[in-house]
């Protein structure tokens, strides 16, 4: 912006300085710049230095000594040119040398009442809107907040339902394992007592793994009938003791 | 001749005698169809008629759009997400950054005494609004806050928290107001309208999704509450940093106190008045009923 300017300077003071023409250049666009700088607040703060551009507005291009006034009689006229449009039109273009009721310019009763419904039905007034506003708000931070809520509660139950899985997948391994050793521990057994690796398929290993089964059960119900009989014999020994 | 003659006798016997009028009898209007041009023909013949050597130009039978080739095509490729949804519709504001504006009051297109609205605007050629291009005025950016230096009373439709602190910084004042399609018309072309001969119009109040915006004092809103927008003044004062200047005592303070009023499209001008350009007169209704509509 300032470029120009010292430059145009410059030139025109061309032949005084010739001969240290750097030098000057160099001051004076220094010169430019520090003056600026102190142009710019005052410019805007005083308003002395206001300049005003020249700027050259497009006429008015309207033939006011001989205004065309359409003949509202004649069928030669447009219908166009009938309507009260354009009377307005012709009334902004000439004034009252249009010939025009300055009183048609603005809508009759009939018309207003036109307007005025249609404004009650697409536009509402602020307060409504404002009501409107502040009910979608609501809603939707009852909404936010019953999400968060939710969120919140699930995230509580969270750590126990994390410790439940844990001790279930623990004890789903711990079942796989028992259940493996005692497989083994047959399959050992069956080789034991035939000789050789018994395919664990074949209905000998299944009667074998029967017959255990039994022998096991007869061993519980044994173990049982000698627990209970301890437990009776000690619920019968206590009362001499305590008596 | 023997017949008696009838007065338009013999076309009503046209009229009585000729067929209905149905699409099997209707014609198009002699001289309203030009003959398709005929391609190929005479000493053209065994020529290519214009349209190149072979393949799908020479016959016409080109690929639908978006086609490549059998390949997916782009269009399906990209998945699609909402980012863009409406964008056809949105509403635009034009760019004024404070660099521009303050380059307006240096070479005096824009005049700093007088409070600035998009008439003045548009008139300095600072900015090019169209609103039927979704334009609803302008937004004030803060590119060139640093150097921005001018006392104003400006008037914009958005403006950014850096342009409101730069100019409340000079001691000037901000407003952002709304102007609907057919009020933002009038302001950036106030002489063909005045031209149209039509009273000035009332300013309509913006849809529900922007009232929020212009009814925030943060937004130096034009619905705000003037005493909340001292406040929000304050707030951006600490907030950056700078003394708020005292507008009030201020020898242009009755220029950075003008506003103009919800339903007003110019300053000095109410609405349901009519301006007449070539005899230089206003005209007021004085009608009640006109005075209660206008006024509310």
């Amino acid at each position: 912006m300032f470029l120009p300017r010292v430059l145009h300077c410059d030139r025109r003071k061309m032949a005084a300085f010739m001969l240290s023409r750097r030098t000057a250049v160099l001051c004076r666009t220094l010169k430019g710049i520090s003056a600026s700088k102190t142009v710019l607040p005052a410019n805007s703060q005083c308003g002395l230095l206001l300049q005003t551009a020249s700027y050259n507005p497009r006429p008015l291009r309207l033939n006011i000594r001989d205004p065309y006034i359409p003949d509202k009689d004649s069928e030669k006229t447009p219908e166009w040119q009938k309507t009260a449009k354009y009377d307005r039109k012709l009334f902004g273009r000439y004034g009252s040398a249009s010939g025009i009721d300055p009183a048609s310019l603005w809508p009759s009763h009939k018309e207003l009442d036109k307007i005025i419904a249609e404004e009650n039905e697409w536009h509402p007034p602020l307060e409504v809107m404002l009501k409107n506003i502040a009910i979608k708000e609501k809603a939707e931070t009852e909404k936010r907040l019953a999400k968060e809520k939710l969120i919140a509660a699930n995230m509580a139950k969270m750590p126990k339902m994390v410790a439940d899985w844990r001790r279930q997948k623990r004890e789903a391994k711990l079942k796989l394992k028992e259940e493996k050793a005692r497989r083994t521990k047959l399959l050992a057994e069956a080789r034991e007592r035939f000789g050789y690796a018994v395919d664990p398929r074949s209905p000998k290993f299944l009667e074998m793994v029967a017959e255990i089964e039994k022998e096991e059960k007869k061993k519980k119900k044994l173990l049982k009938r000698r627990l209970k009989e301890e437990q009776a014999a000690g619920v019968v020994q206590p009362p001499p003791t305590s008596s | 001749m023997s017949f008696p003659k009838k007065p338009g006798g013999k076309a009503t016997d046209i009229l009585q005698n000729l067929p209905r009028i149905t699409l099997a009898n209707l014609r198009p209007e002699p001289g309203s169809k030009k003959l398709e041009q005929r391609r190929g023909r005479g000493q053209h013949g065994g020529n290519r008629s214009g349209r190149g050597h072979k393949g799908e130009r020479q016959r016409g039978n080109r690929p639908r759009l978006g086609f490549v080739g059998g390949s997916t095509p782009f269009y399906l490729a990209i998945p699609k997400y909402g980012y863009n949804e409406g964008h056809s519709c949105r509403p635009q504001y034009q760019p004024l950054s404070l660099k521009r504006l303050q380059y307006l009051i240096d070479l005096g297109r824009v005049d700093p005494t007088q409070p600035i609205d998009l008439t003045q605007l548009v008139n300095a050629r600072g900015v090019t609004v169209q609103p039927l291009k979704r334009d609803y005025g302008v937004q004030l950016v803060d590119e060139g806050a640093d150097i921005f230096a001018a006392k104003i009373n400006i008037e914009v439709q958005r403006a950014s928290e850096g342009a409101i602190a730069a100019i409340e910084r000079n001691g000037g004042v901000v407003t952002t107001s709304f102007y609907d399609p057919i009020s933002l018309g009038i302001l950036i072309k106030p002489v063909p309208f005045f031209l149209r001969g039509q009273p000035i119009p009332r300013r309509m109040l913006p849809g529900e999704d922007m009232v929020p915006y212009y009814t925030n004092a943060e937004n130096r809103g034009y619905l705000a509450d003037p005493e909340k927008i001292q406040q929000a003044r304050l707030a951006l004062a600490q907030k950056y940093g700078y003394i708020l200047p005292d507008i009030s005592k201020d020898e242009l303070y009755h220029m950075l106190s003008m506003r103009k009023d919800v339903r007003q499209i110019f300053f000095g001008l109410a609405p349901g008045w009519v301006v007449n350009m070539t005899e230089k007169k206003i005209l007021k209704p004085t009608d009640e009923k006109l005075l209660k509509y206008y006024s509310s």
